[in-house]
């Protein structure tokens, strides 16, 4: 019983450092970036999602861009919302496949239900932001700076 | 912003815990089909792709929308699209009709149908008794209905008997109309989208398709994908998104594309990859003065335009342009793309043949995968102006008001006696205008365009707004050209009222009523006919019931022209997602390859050649020897800079319709200016620093983006923000022949706001 309070307290301890050190780490390296706050509020003009998310879920934004949706430029917002709620589809960070992706991908989403029964996670097969594109059609020729604004 | 960490983690377990619970619940309640009545199907609103969309109704409301899987885009939709919605239900809707009672510095205000109606149409009725019918005018749009822009081309050529009816469409695709009537004798492109599953060679010229046209641009990454053998050449100034799928990118000096195109065709003759069987059999060669001359005065022609001499006037490597145009001549099918980076130049029309000329000398035309298409920016520039004729110089199906057979072909139709259509060309947009300031056009009806944000030169054509009397219909507040409406009739907005729309691809298809038009709006064709009952026009020209009444007018009309679409029945249309003409039965399914035996319907089964110009009495299409010129205002030394515009992805036009929807208004909520990091370096400008672009119309600050999307010497600012008129920064010089303005290219200077 002790042994188990020690190691509830050491690991509860671990996660607040885990946490504190998160958003020190934050604060050090992007002192005049306030991606969190921006979220919450974010203002007009405010520009888009990227600018922040480049720096703080690196990986994400990079298996984005080199994704199909992001050679076509489906951006954020379009899948995931204004974090705001004010904006015309709902803010999520996992998005309703039913509501979001079958306004687009509603042909193939049936082609699959068809084939495997519905209910399925559209995830499970396509990770979401890492569907890059094959071949040489992605070439890394993008202009630089198109999103440090 | 300051925000303490408690409320950010208190908000963020709030965001998680929304996220978690939101995404059902809302789904539940205008998710897939379970929340929505019925789907009804339209065309998507906004560019010249013409998507297909399914609209999702819920009660007497639309509540979604996803794409249609039976049109081309095989139910995708861009961002844009896919945000429809919320801009039908936006507080920003004009529902009622308003006029102004004191004159263009008083208010609007809201008043009953019946005033309105009368207080547009007595300045028409008292303009034509005093000064003649060429005293009022129709400024029309890309994106009206078919059946809107053929009945108000009726109702001022044939009813106020002017040809005063312009609109839009010269802004945009005049020069493309003009480029392809010139070499092949009609309109139109004679391939479709089809063409890019197919083609082994995409040379994407002066066109941004990626944010421009998305889903076309999606099929021609899923074509490079499909094959490492498919190259992709774009040609543009700017290094856009679009260069991303791009194994070439050629990034010329502006308004040196005239040299690269010519220096193409030279590398082609001189590597022999020229197609001699072809251009032989099916092609004139035509020198600078209009008149006929042979394929060696061509060569030599060409001789100005050696690679190396092309490197000294585009600013590309020697090396670049031979291999582009080893590629397009060697490749199996190229399909050539281009837009407004061609068409919104003072030499246009040239531009577009010099582009039809590398398709005709190597004869990759009229074969699945090979052809010149030209995109077109608005969704119904094709099907609802180009092909209806109204603009100033053209009647219905590829007449013109200068032929008087043709004239007399309509008003036998239209049932008016002969002599009523003038012989005399109307006024082009940039004329029209100028007519309105000097007082010669003193009533003008715009209908679905925004002229007040989107002319060149603003300055000095909004004078004409300024000066005469405007009746508008619009759908939002938000539209800049509302300051100097003297009526404003609220149109039923996209899938209020039915319609068909014809996009780039000699596609039309129809938009069925989804919902009501919302409050007092109504049908723009139910605005015109009583407008023009009013203002004195004689209601037998227009005895509809309905839009489907002037449909059946003109599918009938169009029976046995080059522009045959008998087959496309109101029935059939809406039984259908989109039909490609020629299509000249109802059993027809429509034409893919245009003049080719076999496909075309207009071309003999027993033709002797496989490919039949009939545009031309020859049958033979021209090559012309069009020599580079430069733009009308180029970089100079007190003006040491190019200007440029154009979109982004994220706002359609003026934003009168993107600017309603959240996510799209925040991803750009106003214009920038985009710098070179070399210039910004010489300029000592950061990201985001207020930066003055000065012409010589009028300077403006901008806050600064760097990146090299633009190369050295170019700077670009996107047009869609009515805070920041960029079109004030461009002069109003217009094609010699199209008479389209040449937005792409001013001189500027550049400095950082003290």
């Amino acid at each position: 019983m002790r042994i188990n309070m020690k190691t509830t307290g050491l690991a509860l301890a671990l996660i607040c450092i885990g946490i504190g050190g998160f958003f020190l780490y934050l604060d050090k390296a992007f002192p005049e970036v306030r991606c969190e706050a921006a979220h919450l509020a974010a203002p007009e003009g405010y520009e888009d999602c990227l600018s922040c998310h480049v720096k703080v879920t690196a990986q994400v934004t990079q298996d984005w861009q080199e994704s199909k949706h992001g050679v076509m430029l489906v951006k954020c917002v379009v899948c995931h919302g204004e974090p705001d709620g004010k904006g015309s589809i709902p803010f999520a960070a996992r998005p309703d496949q039913n509501m979001i992706c079958s306004r687009c991908h509603d042909p193939a989403m049936q082609r699959m239900t068809a084939k495997f029964g519905g209910g399925m996670d559209c995830n499970t097969c396509h990770p979401r932001h890492q569907n890059p594109m094959h071949a040489d059609a992605y070439q890394k020729t993008a202009a630089s700076g198109k999103t440090s604004f | 912003m300051s925000v303490s960490r408690r409320e950010f983690l208190k908000g963020s377990a709030a965001a998680v815990a929304l996220s978690m619970v939101g995404g059902p619940c809302l789904a539940a309640a205008a998710g897939k089909d379970d929340g929505v009545d019925k789907w009804v199907k339209g065309v998507c609103r906004y560019c010249g792709t013409g998507c297909g969309v399914l609209v999702g109704v819920k009660g007497d409301r639309a509540v979604a929308v996803k794409g249609d899987p039976n049109n081309h885009n095989a139910g995708l939709l861009c961002l844009k699209g896919s945000m429809l919605i919320p801009v039908i239900y936006t507080p920003d809707r004009i529902t009622e009709p308003m006029i102004r009672k004191g004159g263009k510095s008083s208010p609007l205000e809201k008043v009953s149908w019946d005033e309105a109606l009368e207080f547009a149409a007595k300045p028409f009725r008292e303009a034509v008794a005093a000064a003649g019918p060429s005293a009022v005018a129709y400024y029309g749009s890309g994106q009206a209905l078919t059946e809107e822009s053929y009945l108000a081309n009726k109702i001022w050529k044939a009813g106020f008997k002017t040809n005063n009816v312009d609109g839009n469409p010269r802004l945009c695709m005049a020069s493309a109309v003009a480029g392809y009537i010139t070499t092949f004798g009609k309109d139109e492109p004679m391939g479709t989208y089809d063409d890019i599953d197919a083609a082994t060679c995409f040379f994407i010229i002066g066109s941004n398709t990626s944010e421009a046209h998305p889903i076309l641009f999606r099929r021609i990454a899923q074509r490079k994908e499909s094959s490492p053998d498919v190259k992709v050449i774009v040609a543009d100034p700017r290094r856009t998104n679009t260069s991303r799928i791009a194994d070439m990118h050629l990034s010329f000096i502006p308004g040196t594309d005239l040299a690269l195109l010519n220096a193409m065709a030279y590398v082609i003759i001189a590597e022999e990859l020229d197609n001699q069987r072809f251009y032989n059999r099916y092609v004139n060669f035509v020198d600078k003065e209009g008149k006929p001359t042979t394929f060696e005065n061509y060569k030599a022609f060409l001789a100005d335009y050696t690679p190396e001499k092309a490197a000294q006037i585009t600013g590309l490597p020697a090396a670049d342009i031979v291999k582009a145009a080893k590629i397009f001549a060697e490749s199996s099918a190229s399909l050539s793309l281009w837009c407004m980076g061609i068409n919104q130049r003072v030499r246009g029309v040239w531009a577009n043949n010099l582009i039809h000329n590398l398709h005709l000398i190597t004869g990759q035309i009229g074969r699945p995968g090979a052809s010149p298409l030209s995109l077109t920016g608005q969704p119904n520039a094709c099907g609802g102006v180009r092909d209806t004729g109204s603009l100033a110089h053209l009647l219905p199906a590829g007449r013109v008001v200068a032929n008087e057979k043709h004239r007399n072909e309509m008003e036998d139709y239209w049932g008016v006696p002969r002599g009523t259509i003038q012989p005399k060309m109307g006024l082009h947009t940039v004329a029209l205008f100028e007519a309105m300031a000097k007082g010669d056009v003193k009533a003008t009806f715009i209908h679905c365009t925004n002229p007040a944000h989107t002319l060149p030169n603003l300055n000095k054509l909004t004078k004409g707004l300024e000066t005469a009397f405007v009746a508008q219909t619009e759908c939002f507040m938000d539209a800049e050209t509302l300051k100097y409406a003297d009526v404003v009739f609220p149109a039923a907005f996209w899938c209020e009222t039915e319609g068909v729309y014809g996009c780039t691809e000699r596609r039309y298809a129809i938009t069925e009523q989804a919902i009501k038009p919302l409050g007092n709006s109504r049908p723009v064709v139910q605005i015109l006919m009583d407008f023009a009952a009013k203002a004195g026009v004689d209601p037998k020209l227009f005895p509809y019931k309905n839009a489907a009444d002037i449909w059946e007018e003109w599918r009938t009309l169009s029976k046995g022209s080059p522009y045959d679409f008998y087959g496309m029945t109101r029935a059939r249309l809406k039984k259908e997602s989109g039909i490609k003409w020629p299509c000249p039965t109802e059993t027809h399914p429509g034409t893919k390859l245009r003049y080719v035996r076999g496909e075309d319907p207009l071309v003999p089964a027993d033709h002797p050649d496989r490919i039949f110009f009939y545009g031309r009495p020859d049958g033979k299409v021209n090559i012309f020897l069009r020599p580079y010129a430069p733009p009308f205002e180029p970089a100079d030394r007190d003006y040491p800079f190019v200007l440029t515009t154009g979109r982004v992805i994220d706002h359609w036009h003026t934003a009168t319709m993107t600017g309603q929807v959240p996510e799209l208004r925040k991803a750009y909520p106003s214009a920038y200016v985009e710098i070179n990091p070399e210039d910004a370096k010489k300029l000592q400008i950061n990201n985001g620093d207020p930066v003055v672009l000065e012409t010589r119309r009028d300077k403006m600050t901008f806050p600064a983006r760097i990146t090299d999307t633009c190369m050295p010497g170019l700077v670009f600012c996107p047009f869609f923000d009515k805070k920041l008129l960029v079109n004030k920064l461009f002069h109003d010089a217009t094609d010699n022949a199209s008479r389209e303005p040449e937005y792409k290219i001013c001189a500027t200077k550049v400095y950082k706001q003290a």
